[in-house]
């Protein structure tokens, strides 16, 4: 098999040099320590609602909304003895003292933030909200002296309707990770995280938004087996170009239409660069003088074009200031790609199918939804693999709250815990320096 | 420079003239604005524009690069609603079709959000950039009064035969056609009241709508793709080839692929007659 022997430019969200010549495997989510890092923190983070337990806990509302067993509230000063239930949780959960384990109170002490170690997922990465479920229960009966009688409607608040429902409706523990049970299929763990947790974690900037969106879809590219042998250079290629803003491509191309541009001149601007950069060529004309373009290097010609899709969408959606064109952009950004060229659109095609149908999800004429809620763990979007979802975040991250589904309505406790986190608040420089500690 | 999209054809030509920015359409008529609002039905003639958030310039933004490079609409700047404008375009030889709506407005317009559907096309936008939009689309040549229709809902015509004055059918019967041949709304876009008829003028000869049109159709003199102009199905035919061959395997050359190593496909037979089988 050949050796992938790209290397790229990373420069950052404003256009800086970040880091020169990098060899695309050190990109790879499998050797890139930064991340390894935002991917095991997905899997082990959780956090949990101390206000809102005590309030759920106190109203007798045992597991959420309509759960609600009137005489059954107890008035347990959560948010108050927030410490020794964080301490409490810290000394169960801990392995090897010393061990990554943490349980940091945030907001006045009305979050937690739990980091489960390692060493407690042997198989499945549930565990961590197995155990903070469980550590939580435990310390708030042993905290509060919660006799037998009283311990199971303590168990209800904490773990939702868990068992009757596997996916634990209702839980105060959240983690940005689904339950396996509410997996598309296998290894779609990391594309089952909702866009707007992303945007407000990165506090709705856009290229970070969507390189931390890109990381998690690309790193779940590697665990569903599409990335390996030699299509993993593909996969690399489009997270470095798309998420990475690698040689200032997408930077550039959004600075030279952001001011008047349309998507279609952000279209004709990729082909000029692609043609420039000798990744189209002119392979045959037609009689109405129309030229067909061909490529020697079909995966490199797939990275321009995610680059070129996000930067339109970019475009469009910011002059807009709203996230619904995010499904027409990619839309037509592929379609006019495809004429103009003859080249296939972005995923050969599979970013324009999971337009269509993601454009009926998010335009209500399905029910409701909205981009915000949209992940790539879905029937609409999932067939695209990386490059379609990070256009979704960046969508997000643009709107200015004209979503129902506002990442200020669905995300705020994420946004809030995970924000605090530097891997998470700034990916791209965190990448680029996870690159530099093993090139 | 870019190419838009392939044919020798008249249909070919027009389609990219529709595409292509710097070629203006032709204005066949100029709608007063106070009217183009009135059959909107989004907002009365006159009536301030709502807004669903405060002024770009009086918010907050977060310190985004992509928000600092991109200039806001007119519209979004201001915080106005999102609204649409719907266009229904007959297969009879309307000048414009649903596919070609958004890559014109895509090439011409920021800030849009087309959707086209079986037989109608929709565009969403901030609510003074949709009166824009409607306005300059419902003046210039993608327009004819007779076979595009400006509908919200009950869209149903597209594919209906015409009347007997070659008019598109409309089951709210919004329009209405004077004995001079001047076809005029009676109603708004979703089929309400407006408090004045709104004259369109008349309909383009039969000739006119098949120099302007964007569809290949085989059937009453129309442009027959794969046998008038077999470079666009040829064209197509290659983007289905480079998809295959990318879901395949992207990183071996096309040329090692078996089969057809050329653009389209040689000696396609063509089982329809022209003119189609009625």
């Amino acid at each position: 098999m050949a050796k992938i022997e790209d290397k790229v430019d990373l420069y950052d969200d404003r256009g800086n040099k970040l880091l020169g010549d990098v060899p695309i495997t050190a990109l790879s989510p499998l050797r890139n320590p930064a991340i390894r890092k935002i991917c095991g923190l997905v899997a082990r983070l959780a956090a949990v609602d101390l206000a809102g337990l005590e309030k759920r806990i106190s109203s007798g509302a045992i597991a959420g909304k309509q759960m609600i067993i009137r005489n059954k509230g107890m008035d347990l000063d959560i948010v108050g003895k927030g410490k020794a239930i964080a301490s409490q949780m810290k000394d169960m959960l801990e392995v090897e003292a010393g061990d990554e384990t943490r349980a940091d109170l945030l907001a006045g002490g009305k979050r937690l933030l739990v980091e489960v170690p390692s060493a407690r997922i042997l198989a499945d990465y549930s565990a961590a909200r197995t155990n903070v479920c469980a550590a939580l229960t435990q310390a708030l009966i042993d905290t509060f002296d919660v006799d037998m009688w009283k311990a199971s409607d303590i168990k209800g608040a904490v773990w939702g309707m868990y068992p009757q429902d596997p996916a634990m409706t209702g839980s105060v523990v959240a983690t940005l990770v689904d339950v396996p049970i509410s997996n598309e299929g296998p290894g779609y763990t990391l594309r089952n995280i909702p866009v707007n947790h992303i945007a407000a974690t990165v506090r709705k900037r856009a290229m970070p938004g969507a390189c931390l969106s890109m990381v998690l879809e690309e790193s779940a590219c590697y665990e569903m087996g599409d990335a390996v042998g030699p299509f993993e250079r593909g996969h690399l290629l489009d997270f470095a170009y798309e998420g990475l803003n690698a040689n200032n491509m997408l930077f550039n191309l959004i600075k030279e239409n952001g001011q008047d541009g349309t998507l279609g001149d952000v279209v004709y601007a990729l082909v000029e660069k692609a043609k420039a950069d000798g990744v189209a060529k002119p392979k045959t004309k037609l009689g109405s003088g129309y030229t067909v373009f061909g490529t020697d290097d079909l995966q490199m010609w797939n990275a321009y074009a995610s680059t070129g899709m996000l930067a339109a969408v970019m475009v469009n959606c910011a002059a807009m200031r709203a996230g619904q064109p995010v499904p027409s952009s990619i839309m037509y950004f592929n379609e006019m790609l495809e004429h103009d060229t003859g080249l296939p659109g972005v995923d050969y095609g599979k970013a324009q199918g999971a337009s269509v149908s993601s454009s009926f999800f998010s335009h209500s004429i399905y029910g409701g939804g909205g981009p915000g809620v949209f992940h790539g763990n879905h029937i609409v979007t999932r067939h695209a693999k990386g490059q379609f979802i990070p256009c979704f975040c960046a969508a997000m991250c643009i709107d200015a709250d004209t979503q129902y589904f506002a990442p200020s309505r669905t995300s705020g406790l994420y946004g809030e815990v995970l924000g605090s986190i530097p891997e998470f608040a700034e990916p791209m420089k965190a990448v680029a320096e996870g690159a530099k500690e093993i090139m | 420079m870019p190419q838009y999209t392939p044919g020798s054809s008249l249909v070919g030509e027009n389609r990219r003239k529709f595409m292509d920015p710097s070629k203006k359409l032709e204005k066949l008529r100029d709608i007063a604005e106070e009217d183009i609002v009135r059959m909107l039905g989004h907002r009365a003639p006159g009536e301030a524009y709502k807004s669903i958030h405060p002024p770009i310039e009086e918010m907050e933004e977060p310190e985004c690069s992509v928000r600092e490079m991109v200039k806001p609409t007119p519209g979004a700047a201001a915080g106005d609603r999102i609204r649409y404008v719907q266009f229904t375009d007959s297969m009879f030889f309307a000048p414009a079709t649903p596919r070609i709506r958004p890559m014109m407005w895509f090439t011409r317009y920021r800030g849009v959000d087309p959707g086209v559907l079986s037989g109608r096309t929709i565009v969403e936008a901030r609510e003074r950039d949709v009166e824009a939009i409607a306005k300059e689309y419902m003046d210039n040549e993608t327009y004819d009064t007779a076979r595009t229709g400006l509908r919200g809902r009950t869209v149903h015509g597209h594919s209906v035969r015409l009347d007997e004055n070659g008019v598109m059918f409309d089951a709210l019967r919004r329009w209405s056609r004077d004995p001079n041949g001047d076809i005029k709304y009676v109603k708004d876009m979703v089929g309400g009241a407006m408090d004045k008829e709104v004259v369109l003028g008349k309909p383009l000869s039969e000739d006119e709508l098949r120099k302007r049109t964007t569809t290949f159709r085989n059937a009453q003199g129309g442009v027959w793709m794969e046998e008038d102009d077999p470079e666009v199905a040829d064209v197509i035919s290659e983007i289905h080839w480079n998809r295959t061959w990318g879901g395949f395997q992207p990183f071996i050359a096309r040329s090692d692929i078996a089969g057809n190593k050329d653009v389209g496909v040689k000696g396609l037979k063509l089982y329809t007659p022209r003119g189609g089988v009625e």
